[in-house]
């Protein structure tokens, strides 16, 4: 069938219908037609005025009642909702949701639209980026959950992130695991001690002909599997300086320190350096596999060996996306001020996953009101004197403008009730620091105490989409 | 202000279809110049490969001394008026006028005066601050023309500006678009589909036909000796009435022949279709050059049974037809004509105008004629 | 007549434009936009192969490393899942829960909104406009409204009556109808707008009557807005969660959504439940997207309010 194209003045998406004119028509039907086009109002009316006039009056209603409802207790509920920090999170999650998601979803939109327009395989482009519409949202929480994941074997962004950083910063041999509190100065055990710049040093200082044991601790015994250790040697004197950095920690002997004792290994693989009286680094060498070392030909004066920072380098170890960790600095403030303020790093992992499913869908609104822009204003400032970008800034937006608006609008209520994908994507750990209003009035639905809550919150969504509301009713009516 | 030179200008599109083929044209300084042809003969495409809006397939295009093939739009000081207008919708009338220069970062104390110059010209000094959806068609179309104004290209470009305009606006338009060309002496290329608009505006006239170019020159000259039966049957209204008459010589006396009518040509005529060695000729006659009455002497005379009278005031319009072919005349009122009477209707040898009837050149002293350097040309 | 979508991009291509080429920058653009195509892909081929891993690697490797390896692909997880039968909380007897939410409410709202508006256009009472505005005013109306005293009612009227309200398909088909009804007649409501007075004048002077004509004339010609509303309205409901954790949350019979989303609860490595269930999940709506698509944009296009 074919389709009508509108007018370059009219925007074609948006529903600018003009109201129907009063038809009166003389004769034809008469009452008969009268009664008749009444009935058929009759399912849709019940149905509406049943589920969704009546609830919505109850609820406003029940929002003055305490939990069991049968108490009025006047706007205490709303009161409520200022002072509970969970609310007051969800709130603040709201809002960030309001002011990243629509803007950036239009701005992709755009962006798509105005591309694809100059390519030759547009319609496969457009299918695929608009094809996540399908899915629902928790299918798409859930595989964006996967994507997220904190371990870089198993999440597709920890993982990219861990090849390029591996790649910059290769780790140390003996990475230390910062994530449980791990320093590498808590390595230090017997003779040893921390050292500049991340560093561990002999605590004595040595000279040519003397011997040193370094112990630490903390090393991990598959660690050392891997690399090939073998029980600890203690070393011997040689005309230079001999050492050995060896694992200070015993089984059978837990609780001794400084003695070599047979089940306790050697850490092989290490880069030591040899420093001088100022500090500098006069000789290298590598700890064999049973641990030991050996400087030659070191001049006269006081050393002290130091253990590279390099050998404790920690790998990448994941950042936690799907956490409420803030990417603003609130941590020194007062919880209710961090719940205000700080913006949870899962809110932009779930804003990325929505703008994958909703980009599609204000590209290709946007891409209708394109397609039906009058070429020849856009030829006419090509005349004029514009480039593309001027083009497109000076005159294509502008002329967009309505259908933009339709998008963000439409996306601004579509955002202000987000549910599934929290649910979803959060980590169960995030899903208090993550939730949002409706994530919120469905948690105090089930809860036994919390009806008359989840009333009034109900009650603040709806007078959230009011202005929404009334900006259809305008486009409707003007 | 410069002149155009078109130089074997052809637009070739994919599938090979020829949109304009080998069109030669050379515009002069401050010329008025009208495109005009039927609808989807190539006119428009050839007016936007001048702007630069069309990629040209090949052939030249020179604005000035520069070839502009390959400059963007912008790069080739033109100004082109839409036949939608195109205006910003979103901008005031003023700020649709002052966009082109604002972009070429023109100081503003200038772009004021340019756009209250045009605005005063134009008569849209009331409707500065308004915005498109404000104004009706005429006062549109005017502000398209003020933002080509402002500018102040070397030429103007406009594509069919008067076809959404109504009969009497348009008739008002096209006075201020004349007066315009006038005051400013600009190189205008107008294209239109309707003959008489190029007839009245242009100061020469290049008639185009499925690409090619029929024949460039003054009305006059396309009125009075019209190269090819396209161009004789395009120009005037109403058209030209075309017989095709059989030639025989007989002993010397040249004459043509046909069902209801017949032509004495005049000695330059007879000379002429005595070398010419067809035996058919079609014959070419305006409406408004028909007398009732037989042939004195020279001349074409043909048979005409009255079909029907359009009264116009001092003149009738009369449909008849000969022998199957349909005749239009304009004869004056006082002969009332009936509807069914059979008349006689002649009219002089300079009035009349010859075509080889396969080729549909006219047949002329110096041989087939030259129109611009197009390959052969199809009959209209 | 006037319908909601102009052009629809997504399936036919663009009328023929006059557009100057950019020159080199065109290769720059295109690369980058299939970078985009790629980026916009690789979600779902995740979780596709995942969905074809078998039990207990999605911990250990990224899918990504199957191309190393593709012969570990198997339909194992799928073949475990449907060993499970239409037991209650099965993925097929979620899907098959999904079906009896989805296709009833779906009819019930097409009909329904067609009789509406119907009315709404063509019927001669007063206040028409008004109840149409009050019908705009509703499409953004949030269903987190209406919960709570539903469910209250529903429970009301189960102790009452001995109906299965709360809890039950039919209680959720009911829900799903109310709310899906303004955006409903509001499509059909432009769309009938479009169709001239006099086709049904013309009618009612031969004696038809207003079911014939609702019947004979206006629905037929409205088949392509319907279409459309149905589509949209399908995937819509299919893809619901909230409305189902309400009235089934505490149901034997659950939703595909529910079904997906009790598996984040349960451990973590379970994705090969997840993944071959969202698999599951899809399958339906991209046969309905792709097989109707030109409906369904014209639909979404339409939707540009809710």
């Amino acid at each position: 069938m074919a389709v009508v194209a509108p007018t370059s003045e009219s925007v074609p998406s948006a529903p600018a219908e003009i109201l129907p004119t009063t038809s009166k028509h003389a004769g034809g039907g008469g009452f008969r037609s009268h009664f008749g086009s009444l009935l058929f109002l009759l399912p849709g009316a019940v149905w509406l005025l049943l589920i969704v006039v009546y609830p919505l009056i109850a609820t406003v209603i029940r929002s003055f009642f305490d939990a069991s409802g049968q108490n009025f207790v006047g706007i205490a509920n709303y009161k409520s909702i200022f002072s509970t920090t969970d609310i007051i999170v969800a709130l603040k999650n709201n809002v960030v949701w309001v002011v990243l998601f629509p803007f950036l979803v239009t701005f992709f939109g755009l962006v798509f639209a105005v591309l694809t327009e100059r390519i030759r395989w547009s319609t496969a482009f457009k299918t695929i980026v608009f094809m996540p519409l399908v899915f629902s949202a928790t299918a798409a929480g859930l595989t964006w959950a996967s994507i997220f994941f904190i371990d870089p074997h198993t999440g597709m962004v920890n993982a990219a992130i861990q090849t390029a950083a591996n790649a910059i910063n290769p780790p140390g041999l003996y990475p230390i695991d910062p994530t449980s509190g791990q320093t590498v100065s808590s390595l230090a055990a017997t003779g040893t001690q921390p050292g500049p710049g991340g560093t561990l040093e002999s605590k004595t200082s040595v000279s040519a002909g003397s011997t040193v044991q370094l112990g630490l601790i903390g090393i991990s015994p598959t660690t050392l599997q891997q690399s090939g250790a073998v029980p600890a040697v203690v070393p011997t004197a040689s005309s230079g300086i001999t050492g050995l950095v060896w694992r200070d920690f015993s089984p059978t002997h837990p609780l001794v320190r400084g003695q070599v004792f047979p089940d306790e290994d050697g850490i092989p693989g290490l880069h030591l350096s040899l420093l001088n009286g100022s500090g500098a680094s006069v000789a290298t060498t590598t700890t064999a596999k049973n641990g030991t070392f050996s400087f030659a030909n070191p001049g006269s004066g006081n050393y002290r060996v130091q253990i590279g920072a390099n050998n404790f380098q920690a790998g990448f170890n994941g950042i936690f996306f799907l956490g409420t960790q803030s990417l603003t600095p609130t941590s020194s403030l007062s919880p209710t001020l961090q719940a205000i303020l700080s913006l949870p790093i899962v809110d932009i992992a779930m804003i990325i996953a929505y703008l994958w499913i909703w980009a599609g869908f204000a590209m290709v609104v946007i891409g209708a009101g394109l397609a039906a822009l009058n070429r020849e204003v856009l030829e006419a400032a090509q005349i004029d004197g514009a480039s593309e970008w001027q083009t497109l800034r000076r005159v294509t937006v502008p002329m967009l403008s309505p259908v933009l608006v339709v998008v963000f609008v439409t996306m601004l209520i579509n955002v202000l009730k987000i549910f599934d994908i929290i649910l979803n994507m959060a980590a169960p750990s995030s899903q208090a620091g993550a939730a949002t209003l409706a994530v919120e009035i469905y948690n105090d639905f089930l809860s036994p105490t919390g009806q008359g809550l989840a009333a009034a919150l109900a009650v603040v969504l709806f007078i959230l989409v009011i202005p929404a509301m009334l900006f259809n009713l305008k486009r409707i009516r003007g | 202000m410069a002149g155009v030179v078109l130089e074997d200008l052809t637009k070739r599109y994919d599938g090979g279809a020829l949109a304009v083929n080998k069109l030669n044209l050379d515009i002069h300084d401050g010329e008025f110049v009208c495109l005009v042809g039927p609808s989807g003969c190539g006119k428009t495409t050839a007016l936007r490969m001048i702007a630069g809006l069309e990629e040209i397939s090949s052939g030249e295009v020179r604005i000035g001394d520069r070839v502009v093939n390959n400059l963007p739009p912008r790069d080739r000081d033109i100004a082109m008026v839409f036949q939608s207008y195109a205006l910003y919708p979103h901008m005031s009338v003023r700020d649709n006028m002052a966009f082109g220069l604002q972009l070429r970062k023109t100081p503003k104390a200038d772009i004021d005066k340019a756009v209250v110059e045009a605005a005063r010209i134009l008569d849209l000094e009331r409707y500065l601050d308004r915005k498109p959806g404000q104004l009706s068609g005429g006062q549109r179309q005017r502000v398209a023309l003020g933002r080509a104004i402002v500018r102040e290209p070397a030429v103007f470009l406009m594509d069919e500006p008067l076809s959404n305009l109504d009969a009497k606006l348009r008739v008002q338009t096209r006075a201020e678009i004349a007066r315009m060309h006038t005051r400013l002496e600009a190189t205008m290329i107008y294209v239109t589909h309707d003959q008489v608009e190029a007839m009245t505006m242009g100061d020469r006239i290049a008639v185009i036909s499925e690409g090619v170019l029929q024949q460039a020159g003054t009305p006059k000259e396309l009125y009075e000796v019209p190269q090819n039966r396209f161009v004789a049957g395009f120009i005037g209204s109403p058209s030209m009435n075309f017989i095709d008459l059989k030639v025989s010589q007989d002993g010397g006396v040249v004459r043509l022949t046909g069902e209801g009518a017949e032509m004495r040509p005049d000695d330059t005529q007879s000379a002429l279709l005595r070398d010419l060695g067809t035996d058919t000729v079609t014959v070419g006659f305006r409406p408004e050059h028909l007398e009732l009455g037989a042939l004195a002497g020279p001349g074409v005379s043909a048979t005409v049974v009255v079909d029907v009278v359009e009264f116009l005031g001092n003149d009738e319009l009369i449909h008849g037809s000969s022998a199957g072919r349909d005749v239009v005349a304009i004869i004056n009122a006082d002969n009332t004509l009936k509807v069914g009477e059979s008349v006689t209707l002649t009219a002089a040898p300079r009035r009349l105008h010859l075509f080889n009837p396969e080729t549909g050149l006219r047949i002329a002293k110096d041989g087939p004629p030259a129109n611009g350097g197009a390959p052969s040309l199809t009959t209209a | 007549m006037s319908v909601q979508a102009a052009s629809l991009p997504v399936v036919a291509a663009p009328a023929r434009k006059r557009r100057l080429r950019l020159r080199p920058s065109r290769l720059v653009l295109n690369v980058v936009l299939a970078a985009v195509a790629i980026f916009w892909l690789v979600p779902s081929i995740g979780i596709a192969i995942i969905s074809l891993r078998p039990n207990g690697t999605f911990g250990q490797s990224g899918w990504w490393t199957v191309f190393t390896a593709p012969s570990q692909l198997t339909f194992s997880n799928y073949q475990q899942l449907f060993s499970a039968g239409f037991k209650a909380g099965s993925v097929l007897d979620s899907l098959t829960t999904s079906i009896a939410i989805t296709v009833p409410v779906t009819i019930l709202v097409t009909v329904i909104s067609s009789l509406t508006a119907y009315s709404l256009v063509f019927g001669r009472w007063r206040g028409r406009t008004l109840v149409f505005l009050l019908i705009v005013a509703m499409l953004v109306l949030p269903l987190q409204m209406a919960l709570i005293p539903i469910a209250s009612l529903y429970k009301v009227v189960d102790n009452a009556t001995g109906l299965h309200l709360f809890g039950s398909v039919i209680g959720t088909v009911i829900f799903h109808v109310a709310f899906g009804l303004p955006f409903g007649i509001f499509l059909m409501r432009n769309f009938y707008s479009g169709i001239p007075h006099d086709l049904l004048e013309a009618g009612r002077i031969d004696g038809a009557g207003e079911w014939t004509l609702f019947r004979k004339v206006v629905m037929p010609i409205g088949i392509p807005a319907l279409a459309s509303l149905a589509i949209f309205q399908f995937i819509w409901v299919w893809n619901d969660l909230l409305v189902a954790l309400i009235f089934l949350g505490s149901s034997t019979h659950i939703t595909l959504t529910m079904f997906l989303y009790g598996q984040t609860r349960a451990l973590s490595n379970n994705y090969w439940i997840i993944s071959t269930g969202a698999i599951i999940s899809i399958v339906i709506p991209l046969i309905v997207f792709f097989a109707f698509q030109r409906y369904f944009v014209r639909g979404v296009l339409a939707g540009a309010v809710k």
